[in-house]
């Protein structure tokens, strides 16, 4: 989960057409990669080539540096469009045809996907393994892990914060909100101060976001009971966010209108008109690019609570590096995947070129992430997210078919937002349609 | 001499000969078209099954109708279908006026810079759908339009986003788009026509709109058949257009038309349900097309 811009992002959904006129064409041969419970993780002799797909700039400087330190591991970088602008759509085919690579980003909300298809290499036994959860932080580990297997390494993190507009909360004199109900009276106060104010955006295209808010209240959208699922998208503790949240939408409190990433939206952020954001640590920069005339007017403060004097809080995006299941060299896959995200040098540049906010623990404390930045005023604001990272709720897992259950979620959104319904519907829908995606996958969901 | 022309007779009516000639286009045809169509056939009368495992080993089953019924009691698909019905009821008759208009036009004796303007109206076919699309889209978004904006300083508000606006903002970039694509076809069948037939038709007194309206439409009724049928068919297929601008609006759902809901169904990995929508579209498409055709046939044999 990277910043994106408006155009980067239609051109994606420009991809995803072109992509979708072929899949439509009947892509994809028959039969499934046989399954990968095998736990041996021997090294391959000789000369290894490996192949890694990753989208956004920078990784080609952490991949250079791996070869120059291995000759005989090899990692050729191809640069793809995002996960879901058609690249996870592609790997589906890839390891149906066994043109995958050897590694690639997989998200955590999307690792369930792959395992449904059996995509996804079991790197428990693999060199380093054993004690490499130890460098993660600990949420992390039950997001590439089911507590045996292990399908991934850690990369990024997105636990949740407040960027707000310092200066106008400042003038209206309100202290940044501790919890929501104070966020709200926030809200309030500052559209009586001026009509133009919103407090913030609420996406239809990000529905991701959403999952993160209920997931620090709490929620859980799904459990497992023995081999079966369950399915809990419209609990109470779901449904008081959609509340919330919808509450703010009838009183026209939040922008309807502005979509995550567009070129609207930053210029509503340039202009005054939306004052917070509740984001992640990558999310810094989209608001220093989106709107420079605001440049030291922001400010990073924890997210607000439900509860007075709690620290819960979720996570927004984030991915680990996964060894593909059609890969013919797991061990030394697994090996370039472990040194990409723990390794000190390899995590720096990450940070620096890729602009991630780290998985590693000992990362959190690199030189990039400790000074403060100018955009926010001099505030060190990544000490906010460093706190944060060790509060997002630890065990909040996805379901199999999470690209359906967003989109569900997305269309529900979508039609509160049109005035056609409200965010508890959405849930309410979205937890039939999805348990609805499980069946039809084969998979058994408990009543 | 006559067994010679035997012989080469025999060799003329080689049954194998004619096959060989067409292969290159049947194998590209077979590989290309039809195979994956029967495989998609085969694919929509199968479903997943998994046992063992929270995600199982999966097997592909035969499920025989099973996608076909959850497709016709899956509302948003219906809702879909009825949506692109809407819109070609609309757009289609539209566009087609356009398209007759600007082709007759061009082709009147008086017309001027006949090649520039043909060239202009041509050009948006030029424009990829995904450029148009986002061009458009930028056009639409009411905090970005600059036609909005110029809007908005007379007092009108245009919500080209909206719910009850959306789907004609879609059918104006799909118009502008297809418009000179399908007058270039008319106009192309109205050179063609008989000079000496409108000369006659001159010659009786006919004014140009009678010659237009009543000499030169019914002669190039074919290739409006034509467009028309062509046009149903891009009409069921609506994809590229809302797709791109679901990302500006909130009023495009994943299963606006029946092309995206397949699309969802396909990124999903619900490959079977994916393949039985495509079929069902495809299956649409035929009716309605070869209903045209057949309706149209009976107007030109009355």
């Amino acid at each position: 989960m990277k910043q994106r811009s408006t155009l980067r992002r239609l051109s994606a959904a420009a991809v995803a057409a072109a992509i979708a006129a072929v899949a439509l064409a009947g892509c994809s041969s028959a039969g499934t990669p046989s399954s990968t419970i095998s736990a041996d993780c021997a090294p391959s002799t000789g000369k290894v080539d490996l192949t890694f797909w990753n989208w956004g700039t920078g990784m080609d400087k952490a991949v250079d540096l791996w070869n120059k330190k291995n000759p005989d591991i090899q990692v050729t970088l191809k640069t793809v469009p995002n996960g879901n602008a058609g690249t996870y759509q592609n790997l589906f085919n890839g390891l149906k045809a066994n043109t995958a690579p050897d590694l690639a980003p997989i998200e955590y909300d999307t690792v369930a996907s792959f395992r449904l298809v059996n995509g996804l290499k079991d790197i428990s036994s693999c060199t380093g393994m054993s004690d490499a959860s130890s460098k993660f932080v600990d949420w992390t580990w039950s997001q590439v892990s089911d507590g045996k297997a292990v399908y991934g390494v850690p990369q990024d993190i997105g636990p949740l914060g407040l960027y707000y507009r310092k200066d106008i909360f400042d003038k209206a004199g309100l202290p940044a909100p501790t919890t929501w109900q104070e966020y709200y009276d926030d809200a309030v106060a500052l559209k009586a101060i001026n009509p133009d104010y919103e407090i913030t955006h609420f996406s239809q295209t990000d529905p991701n976001w959403f999952t993160g808010l209920l997931w620090q209240n709490g929620a859980k959208l799904f459990g497992t009971e023995g081999d079966q699922w369950k399915v809990t998208i419209d609990s109470d503790k779901s449904k008081q966010v959609a509340d919330y949240w919808q509450k703010m939408i009838d009183e026209k409190l939040v922008s309807t209108d502005l979509q995550g990433f567009s070129e609207a939206l930053s210029k509503a952020w340039d202009t005054d008109k939306v004052l917070t954001w509740i984001s992640a640590p990558w999310g810094w920069s989209t608001i220093r690019d989106g709107a420079p005339d605001t440049s030291g007017k922001w400010a990073v403060a924890p997210i607000p609570q439900w509860k007075e004097g709690d620290t819960a809080n979720g996570n927004w995006g984030g991915s680990s590096t996964a060894v593909l299941a059609t890969s013919k060299h797991p061990y030394e896959a697994a090996k370039f995947a472990l040194w990409l995200n723990s390794d000190p040098e390899a995590v720096s540049i990450l940070i620096k070129e890729t602009g991630i906010y780290p998985a590693s623990k000992a990362a959190a404390d690199d030189p990039s992430l400790t000074g403060g930045v100018d955009f926010y005023g001099g505030q060190k604001i990544f000490d906010v997210f460093k706190t944060a990272a060790t509060q997002v709720n630890t065990d909040f897992i996805w379901g199999p078919t999470m690209t359906d259950t967003y989109r569900f979620l997305a269309d529900g959104i979508a039609a509160s937002l049109a005035g056609n319904g409200t965010l508890g519907q959405a849930l309410t829908e979205t937890q039939t349609k999805t348990v609805d995606s499980i069946t039809a996958q084969g998979l058994s969901v408990a009543k | 001499m006559t067994l010679t022309i035997r012989a080469r007779r025999r060799r003329i009516g080689n049954p194998v000969a004619p096959f060989g000639f067409l292969l290159p286009f049947l194998i590209p045809f077979l590989l290309i078209f039809i195979a994956p169509i029967g495989y998609a056939i085969v694919q929509s009368l199968q479903k997943t099954q998994r046992v063992g495992g929270l995600f199982g080993v999966p097997t592909t089953v035969w499920a025989g109708l099973e996608q076909y019924q959850r497709a016709f009691s899956d509302q948003d698909f219906i809702d879909s279908i009825l949506r692109v019905l809407l819109f070609g009821v609309v757009q289609v008759p539209v566009m087609m006026i356009i398209a007759l208009a600007l082709a007759l036009l061009l082709d009147t004796q008086s017309a001027r810079l006949k090649r520039f303007h043909r060239l202009a109206i041509f050009a948006p076919y030029g424009i990829p759908g995904v450029v148009a699309a986002l061009m458009w889209g930028f056009l639409y978004d009411p905090r970005l339009s600059p036609i909005t904006d110029l809007l908005g300083r007379v007092g009108i508000e245009p919500d080209f986003l909206g719910a009850d606006h959306i789907l004609w903002s879609i059918a104006n970039v799909v118009t502008w788009t297809y418009a000179g694509y399908n007058m270039i076809i008319i106009y192309a069948a109205l050179q063609a026509l008989p000079g000496d037939v409108l000369e006659a038709a001159s010659i009786d007194g006919a004014g140009p709109w009678r010659l237009a309206l009543q000499i030169k439409v019914p002669l190039i009724a074919p290739a409006l058949v034509l467009t028309a049928v062509f046009s149903i068919i891009g009409t069921l297929q609506l994809f590229t257009e809302p797709q791109v601008l679901k990302t500006i609006t909130t009023n495009i759902t994943s299963t606006y038309t029946p092309t995206i809901a397949s699309y969802s169904a396909a990124t999903a990995n619900d490959y079977s349900y994916a393949a039985t929508l495509s079929v069902l579209i495809a299956v649409v498409s035929f009716i309605l097309s070869f209903g045209f055709l057949r309706v149209t046939s009976r107007w030109n044999a009355a």
